[in-house]
């Protein structure tokens, strides 16, 4: 899919995550945790790959996590991406 | 779970007000939106955006350290980017910054009574983008409004490039100015254009402006222009300096201006702990004083453009002779009339 507009999905919340999606030319993952040091190739794993089912192949994502689990991870972008691809 | 929502009523606004003078901190206009979040009918929290300015972050004693501050700042950070902003200041006292790290908000500066933490990257993203313009060396800054670009400031960046490998100049972006932002850019490219060592950048939000800077955390109103004059230091000695390789920061000497004057001292202090050296350079004068911007303006409300001939660069007399210039000159003449 295509992401044709800037969208968000998520909270600041403890155990949540912010996402921003927005149209870019390139692929970039942008990742800001309160758990980056442990935890940021996992969050990164968990993201690209949701991506990857959705056949995102552009765009700018940035991530603002508060230690959420896989399951909210993917659940937070999948709404993002629904919401920047809607005609 | 509590929901942050718009106060907007003028029993609600009157609630936010009791409860942020509850915490010590003033309630402040403007704002763009005033959310809270209520408990039992009872407001627990609140805060306001204006622009991209976070402010006013009251949250009941009894509500604190729970997730009532992630709540009002998604809630400020939707709006805001819903108005097209996606970098947020919020500029609180330091024993707070915490709490907003730990919502993932990075302390770009901490001064005295003043902490100021960015949202969204943007402080990344203005570095990133100007990377090109980095050159290894002995480098300086000048930090300039220029409005608009005077005789007085091209002397100022012509001697200040003398001395060093590479001079940044720093155009003041925030358009508070009679000048908007994008003529007083291209005036300063164009008047200093000979200049092979002077590379020009906008300063974007880095340059805290007296405009944005809020003083609803601070004890005293009048600690206000202090405060943003060294917060405003501070973020260009940590985060710009270094970036850029500046090791000086050049400005004019104005011993009969005492607000100049106090500025220069401040700068004279907190600069040098970060490793930029300040650097006075006489400032240029005819035989009716001082070349300024504010003569400038005066010459251009009188239409008096022989003076303003022997007042500005070329590039800027042209412009003020333009139409664009013109507009502008009226706006100079009727406000002046008004007064």
């Amino acid at each position: 899919m295509e992401i044709r507009r800037k969208a968000t999905a998520g909270t600041m919340q403890s155990s949540d995550l912010l996402v921003t999606v927005e149209p870019a030319r390139d692929l970039e993952v942008r990742i800001e945790s309160t758990v980056k040091q442990q935890f940021e190739h996992l969050i990164r794993a968990r993201v690209e790959d949701t991506l990857r089912r959705h056949g995102v192949v552009a765009g700018l994502i940035t991530i603002s996590d508060r230690g959420a689990l896989d399951y909210a991870i993917e659940a937070r972008v999948e709404a993002a991406l629904r919401r920047a691809g809607e005609a | 779970m509590s929901h942050a929502v718009p106060l907007v009523t003028s029993r609600d606004i009157e609630s936010a007000r009791r409860l942020i003078e509850s915490q010590r901190l003033s309630f402040e206009v403007p704002f763009d939106n005033l959310i809270g979040i209520h408990e039992g009918g009872r407001l627990v929290a609140t805060a306001a955006r204006s622009g991209f300015v976070l402010k006013m972050f009251a949250i009941d004693e009894a509500y604190q350290g729970g997730a009532l501050l992630g709540a009002l700042a998604t809630e400020l950070v939707g709006l805001g980017r819903a108005a097209g902003h996606d970098t947020f200041f919020v500029f609180t006292r330091p024993e707070h910054a915490g709490a907003f790290e730990q919502i993932n908000f990075r302390l770009l500066a901490s001064d005295g009574p003043v902490a100021l933490l960015e949202y969204g990257g943007g402080l990344e993203a203005y570095l990133a983008a100007h990377a090109h313009l980095r050159r290894p060396g002995r480098n300086g800054a000048v930090v300039a409004n220029g409005n608009p670009f005077t005789l007085g400031h091209l002397y100022l960046v012509e001697s200040s490039a003398r001395q060093v490998d590479t001079l940044y100049l720093f155009v003041v972006t925030e358009d508070r100015s009679v000048f908007p932002f994008a003529v007083r850019y291209r005036l300063a490219e164009q008047s200093t254009s000979h200049l092979r060592n002077v590379a020009m950048l906008e300063t974007s939000r880095y340059a805290v402006n007296a405009a944005v800077f809020p003083s609803y955390f601070l004890k005293q109103r009048d600690e206000a222009a202090l405060a943003q004059m060294r917060i405003d230091l501070r973020l260009f000695g940590a985060h710009l300096a270094p970036a850029f390789d500046i090791t000086a920061r050049f400005v004019g000497h104005e011993p009969s201006c005492e607000t100049t004057a106090a500025y220069n001292q401040v700068m004279a202090e907190v600069l040098p702990e970060h490793g930029v050296a300040l650097v006075e350079i006489p400032r240029l004068e005819d035989e009716s004083g001082f070349i300024s911007a504010t003569r400038v303006r005066d010459a251009l409300a009188r239409g008096d453009f022989d003076t303003l001939a022997a007042l500005v660069p070329r590039p800027t007399l042209a412009f003020l002779r333009s139409p664009e210039g013109a507009a502008i000159a009226a706006r100079l003449t009727s406000s002046a009339t008004r007064s």
